[in-house]
């Protein structure tokens, strides 16, 4: 399993009011939707692992919106930000912060929905299809513009997911960026087979994000 | 005098409703070309200029259900013009009957070769509301220009 990742570093302040940490994973890649995305023309598409990777640049410092009905996009309602997407086998996965003194009603439906309810969705410009006449299309090339939160149900993958982390995101991102002198504003970019020890010697962000997964699906 | 200026203007604000319509059908038809053409233009090179991972949402049903109601609307408008264009004359057009009772009890049977003199004779009786609406009548029938 490879694991492409990129973030954009920012520092970390203890006890930010307006920053809650988020996960979630935006898309699968390789893989059919579920249902066919709005535009795609009544097509089902397929995001190729090559495009999205080349894409990732692209998703970072884009925005999270949502809608009240929490079934679509609203690209002025933007409550929050990616700071670090990465690919890791079939899962396009992605962190940041939400804005949640700008928006308590965002973390408010987080904290009370049901465990798994919830999920996301991406938003592409200038995409390219392969074949415009393939019952699915396969996009080959795309450029992210922003994401949302979302009933997963509404989203056209379903197996996405979207949850609040319980302590301060982007730790590990933040202690990497400390090790290696890295200033806030900068972009990463780091590749590593999955379940690599760090040089410090814990598991790393891959644990993490397995740990967390385990947990919301267990609930 | 009264009377010309009145006519005149029911003349003038449904000639200008008219001419409102099909400014609308005008548009709604350029809209759906300029559509189509960047539906072609995209089928030709595999570009899509946006798409969003979420499942169309009820507001989008109805704009899609909007947009089939105005297609049929437009669809419905061209017909009739073609209609007009190749149809019968204006004089053969059809006039409500209570009004075409009343042209034929003042002696006018046919609506041909209609004079606006003895169309005028014809209306003597009637109070300025009344030629008005007539007026307005033949007007719409394409009796009168």
């Amino acid at each position: 399993m490879k694991l492409d990742a990129m973030a954009v570093t920012l520092p970390e302040v203890a006890g930010h009011p307006n920053r809650a940490p988020f996960t979630g994973v935006l898309t699968l890649v390789d893989e059919p939707s579920t249902k066919p995305p709005s535009g795609a023309r009544g097509h089902r598409v397929i995001l190729t692992g090559g495009a999205a990777r080349a894409a990732l640049p692209s998703l970072l410092g884009m925005a999270v919106d949502y809608v009240p009905s929490w079934d679509g996009h609203d690209s002025r309602r933007k409550c929050g930000i990616i700071t670090h997407a990465d690919v890791d086998g079939s899962q396009l996965r992605v962190a940041g912060y939400l804005f949640a003194k700008d928006f308590p009603e965002v973390e408010r439906q987080m904290r009370e929905c049901l465990p798994g309810a919830m999920g996301m969705s991406w938003e592409l410009a200038d995409a390219h299809v392969e074949d415009m006449r393939a019952e699915i299309w396969t996009l080959t090339r795309a450029t992210f513009t922003g994401a949302a939160i979302l009933l997963r149900e509404k989203a056209a993958y379903r197996n996405t997911s979207f949850e609040l982390a319980a302590r301060s995101c982007r730790s590990i991102t933040a202690r990497s960026a400390l090790r290696e002198r890295v200033h806030a504003g900068t972009t990463r970019r780091f590749s590593r087979r999955a379940g690599q020890c760090q040089p410090d010697g814990t598991t790393g962000k891959e644990e993490t994000w397995k740990h967390k997964q385990a947990k919301a699906w267990s609930r | 005098m009264e009377a010309q200026t009145g006519e005149s203007m029911v003349a003038l604000t449904e000639s200008m409703e008219r001419m409102e319509a099909r400014l609308e059908a005008a548009t709604a038809l350029f809209e759906r070309a300029a559509a189509l053409i960047e539906q072609q233009e995209s089928d030709r090179t595999g570009e899509v200029r946006k798409i969003v991972a979420a499942v169309e949402t009820g507001r989008e049903a109805e704009l899609q259900k909007r947009l089939d109601a105005a297609e049929q609307t437009i669809a419905e408008l061209r017909a009739q013009m073609e209609a007009q264009a190749e149809g019968p004359k204006p004089g053969r057009k059809t006039v409500p009957a209570t009004t075409a009772q009343f042209l034929a009890k003042q002696g006018i049977a046919s609506l041909d070769s209609l004079e606006a003199g003895t169309l005028d004779a014809a209306l003597n009786g009637l109070s300025l509301e009344q030629r008005i609406a007539v007026k307005a009548q033949l007007l719409r029938a394409g009796v009168v220009g």
